[in-house]
């Protein structure tokens, strides 16, 4: 896997700053992070270490404050069309985000038609495919608030699927969850880190992590404190905080 | 309401049959099942039930609440033929304005009927050349423009001079006609308009001083008097006889076999004259006849000649062979043992022309003769003198003189149409331009007329609405904005405008902003294009609102997600958040479209004639303020709850399944 590839995500000293009523909240505090080509990082870290921030400054759903951070050769700030780099690194949310008015196949079918600009029929085909690929063809009719939490988040990583990006980020896909739903999920992104997809990929779920990551990252306090190899980040990590952290969560 | 009950309801309900042995129970009684049936409706299906019933009631037995209706909703008649009122200018306006009534060597004569020409503009052109070719029917020039054909009837005057050796010819002609009055009738090919309206009058018989039937005497319109020899077509059955009196109801006929028949006027199709027939060869009618040349008359042997030659002379039109027969020219007359013998002689060229007088038989055989025989070459030039329906009188009242023709007539009361309407065809394919055609009269079959009362509160209110809801959008869709400059403006139109009233802003639009549109654009708005700006205007900030709570109750993951799909902002907008935000604020929306409709009764400030101005016109009128007012509230209400029902039906049409 570690073939001397450039790295497709590029984040150098990456500093984001929220600004609200009690004074400012230093989210990312100097971040640098790379991630190569078909490589699956794991981010662990406590509540408000800033590990969603780092993914959502990917696709710039937020901006930085300072630093860079470079996808798939195209410096995200500044970047003329921020559309087409998020089109190509599909999110999956904690709350799925579906559109509730749209059916699990209309869900997968819209992007494809506004920003890829299908054909319906190619667009439906591909949809259906996908469906199938996360393991639930027949709700293809169904809305949103007629399927489960797992079988949403499943519709939601086919969404991202469906226009074809390099990159997958997804953010606790598993947490909003009930525990007995939580291994559907979890075997669709299993899947997708066996064929090669880059992920980062926040979580908690060591089973996944030790399976599926080339790398586990532990943040606090908008920096990260160590990465290593799951294994040895799990089991054997170095810092003093990794080790209080991995104590309460294990 | 619970869907489950009424589906039950409305599945019929098979009762047991009555069991002796019984459990106790019993079926309902059908007045249970009508209170079951009423609790399972809708609230508002009830009020609407009930309104509906009130109305009905009121209308059928109250003649007040009738005539009340009948003003709120633009007096609609129940069939019009006023369909559009038109403009049109016609290019060939052959037929229409001009009657080609014949010609000499010299010059060609062309009646133009005054009393058209006096409603139709015509616009006249003069062209000078040299004459190329000459028919009957038309006249061609060559110009310096090139070859021009103008038919006769359109040629209004004429010079003619000599010009090195060559006839130079000017002629003056019409080119184009404009035609304005009433459409009545329109097919794919033709359209008819009513150039003069009917001009009547209903007085009673009590203010007729005196009463003289005028003598038909004129040209046009030749009456028949006592003693004179007729003919009478009803009802597909002829029969002549001779006049013995004659009233404005009734005529009565002494028959050759010495009977006597009444016959009633309005049942007459055709009523007429025998008078003298002239029937020409028709290669004789259409030539040119010097004075010099012989005339050759034909006249059946033993009808009076000399008395028919005398007739010809008073004829105001004398057909082309013969009107030289006076004298000018020599006349040679040949007579025929029978009628049929001197039609086929004058068919065939023996005779230029035909003479017939006869007391007896009347022309009717002549006519006949020909259409039989189309190819015997004989032509009838002159129409048959025919008698009015009814004749016109002149009535002398108490303080004033009418003359013109009795329509009815009963006991107490007489209606006199003092101006007959008159139509005109038009080829559409000769129409070059539509220069004005707005909705007639109010009717049934033509609702597009009825611009007043509830049809203009209704007209007002969805155009105001539309209008609304795009003003509304646009500054909904800016209040959520973050660039600063947009949220501003969008705040302070919301404010100012909710802060005002809305008659103040409907008096702000027509009396402020309209004039100074006028003065600085130039354009004229209607006062209903005020009162839509101004209603439009003032909603748009209380949908503005609407539209941008909706927005904002769409969970920001929603625009995320789309964002993060690649869409930009306004894809997201438009595809993701908007049409969840649209069914959140239906409820809403339809709450103000309905307060729009009773709020649309202020544009009658704007001089608008609307549902409640009408209203107020009908009780200054009568003094019956309880009628109108409640017929007004009772309109106002019904189509309140229908809006609502159809708000209802929307909303559930588009809930989503969960």
């Amino acid at each position: 896997m570690s073939q001397p590839l450039e790295p497709i995500i590029k984040i150098e000293n990456a500093h984001k700053r929220f600004h609200t009523l009690r004074g400012t909240v230093h989210a990312l505090n100097g971040v640098s992070l790379n991630i190569k080509p078909g490589e699956v990082v794991v981010i662990v870290g406590p509540s408000g270490s800033g590990k969603s921030t780092l993914l959502r400054c990917i696709n710039r759903l937020e901006t930085l404050d300072g630093g860079s951070i470079t996808v798939d050769g195209i410096l995200l700030k500044g970047a003329r069309n921020i559309n087409k780099v998020r089109a190509e690194v599909g999110m999956v949310f904690q709350q799925f985000n579906l559109f509730p008015d749209r059916t699990a196949l209309g869900n997968i079918v819209l992007a494809q038609r506004v920003v890829r600009k299908r054909k319906k029929a190619e667009a439906m085909a591909r949809a259906n495919e996908l469906l199938a690929k996360v393991g639930i063809p027949e709700k293809a009719d169904s809305y949103p608030a007629q399927l489960s939490g797992g079988q949403q988040q499943r519709v939601a990583i086919a969404r991202a699927l469906a226009m074809n990006p390099k990159i997958m980020l997804f953010d606790e896909p598993t947490s909003a969850l009930d525990p007995e739903m939580i291994k559907e999920v979890l075997d669709v992104m299993l899947t997708l880190a066996r064929e090669g997809m880059t992920m980062v990929v926040v979580s908690h779920e060591m089973g996944f992590a030790r399976a599926a990551a080339d790398r586990a990252v532990f943040m606090d306090g908008g920096v990260i404190i160590e990465e290593d190899a799951p294994d040895v980040l799990f089991s054997n990590p170095s810092h003093e905080r990794t080790k209080l952290f991995l104590s309460k969560i294990l | 309401m619970d869907e489950r009950t009424r589906t039950e309801q409305s599945q019929p309900i098979h009762l047991p049959p009555p069991d002796e042995s019984g459990d106790g129970l019993t079926p309902p009684g059908p007045y249970e099942r009508i209170i079951n049936w009423l609790a399972g409706l809708p609230w508002w299906a009830l009020i609407l039930g009930v309104v509906a019933v009130a109305v009905l009631y009121s209308m059928l037995t109250s003649e007040a609440y009738r005539r009340v209706i009948q003003s709120l909703t633009d007096n609609p008649q129940s069939s019009t033929e006023d369909l559009y009122n038109v403009v049109q200018i016609v290019g060939e306006p052959t037929m229409i304005v001009g009657r080609y009534a014949g010609e000499t060597q010299d010059s060609v004569t062309t009646v133009v009927d005054e009393l058209l020409d006096t409603v139709i503009g015509t616009s006249q052109v003069t062209r000078t050349g040299f004459l190329l070719a000459e028919d009957p029917a038309s006249i061609t020039l060559r110009t310096d423009g090139g070859l021009v054909t103008i038919p006769k009837d359109r040629i209004v005057d004429e010079q003619r001079e000599m010009v090195g050796g060559n006839e130079q010819i000017t002629l003056t002609y019409i080119e184009r006609v404009t035609v304005s009055g009433t459409l009545t009738k329109r097919t794919d090919k033709t359209m008819t308009i009513r150039t003069v309206n009917e001009a009547a009058q209903t007085f009673a018989v009590s203010r007729v001083l005196s009463r003289t039937v005028i003598p038909c005497t004129q040209v046009n319109a030749p009456g028949c008097e006592e003693g004179e020899y007729v003919t009478i077509e009803r009802q597909g059955e002829i029969v002549t006889g001779t006049l013995n009196t004659l009233s404005n109801t009734n005529l009565s006929l002494s028959l050759p076999d010495g009977n006597t028949r009444e016959i009633r006027r309005s049942d007459i199709d055709r009523f007429d004259v025998p008078t003298l027939t002239v029937a020409l060869n028709a290669r004789s009618a259409a030539r040119s006849i010097v004075p010099d040349d012989e005339v050759r008359i034909a006249f059946v042997l033993d009808t009076d000649i000399m008395k028919a030659l005398d007739e010809l002379e008073t004829l105001d039109d004398v057909p082309v062979p013969l009107r030289y027969a006076d004298g000018q020219s020599r006349v040679v007359l040949i007579g025929y043992g029978t009628l049929d013998e001197a039609l086929a002689a004058t068919g065939a060229g023996e005779a230029d022309a035909l003479l017939y007088l006869d007391d007896g038989p009347d022309r009717r055989y002549v006519e006949t003769w020909v259409e039989d025989n189309p190819r015997a070459g004989v032509a009838l030039p002159t129409p048959p003198r025919e008698c009015q329906k009814g004749c016109k009188v002149t009535v002398k009242l108490n303080d004033d003189v009418l003359t013109g023709r009795i329509e009815w007539e009963t006991d107490d009361e007489i209606r006199l149409v003092t101006t007959e309407a008159q139509y005109i065809d038009l080829d559409r394919s000769k129409i070059v331009e539509n220069r004005r055609m707005e909705p007639g009269a109010c009717a049934l079959n033509n609702l597009r007329g009825c611009n007043a009362g509830i049809f203009l509160t209704l007209r007002v209110t969805f155009q105001a609405y539309g209008l609304a809801l795009l003003i509304g959008l646009f500054f909904g869709l800016l209040r959520v904005q973050t660039n600063p400059v947009l949220y501003a403006v969008s705040t302070l139109y919301v404010e100012v405008v909710r802060g005002i009233p809305l008659l103040v802003i409907l008096l702000y639009a027509g009396f402020v902003v309209s004039p100074q549109i006028r003065d600085t654009f130039g354009v004229n708005l209607s006062d209903e294009q005020e009162a839509v700006l101004g209603l439009a205007f003032g909603y748009g900030a209380f949908i503005a609102e609407i539209f941008r709570a909706g927005i904002q109750s769409i969970s920001r993951g929603q625009m995320e997600a789309a964002r993060s799909l690649g869409m930009s902002y306004p894809q997201g907008m438009r595809f993701v958040v908007l049409p969840q935000a649209v069914r959140v604020v239906l409820p809403p929306l339809g709450n103000d479209f309905i307060a729009m409709l009773k709020d649309s009764a202020l544009i009658s400030v704007l001089a608008l004639p609307d549902l409640l101005q009408l209203g107020r016109l009908y009780v200054s009128r009568t003094f019956r303020a309880f009628e109108g007012y409640n017929t007004v509230a009772i309109l106002y209400l019904l189509m309140t709850l229908f809006l609502s029902m159809v708000v209802r039906i929307i909303e559930r049409r588009t809930r989503l399944p969960h």
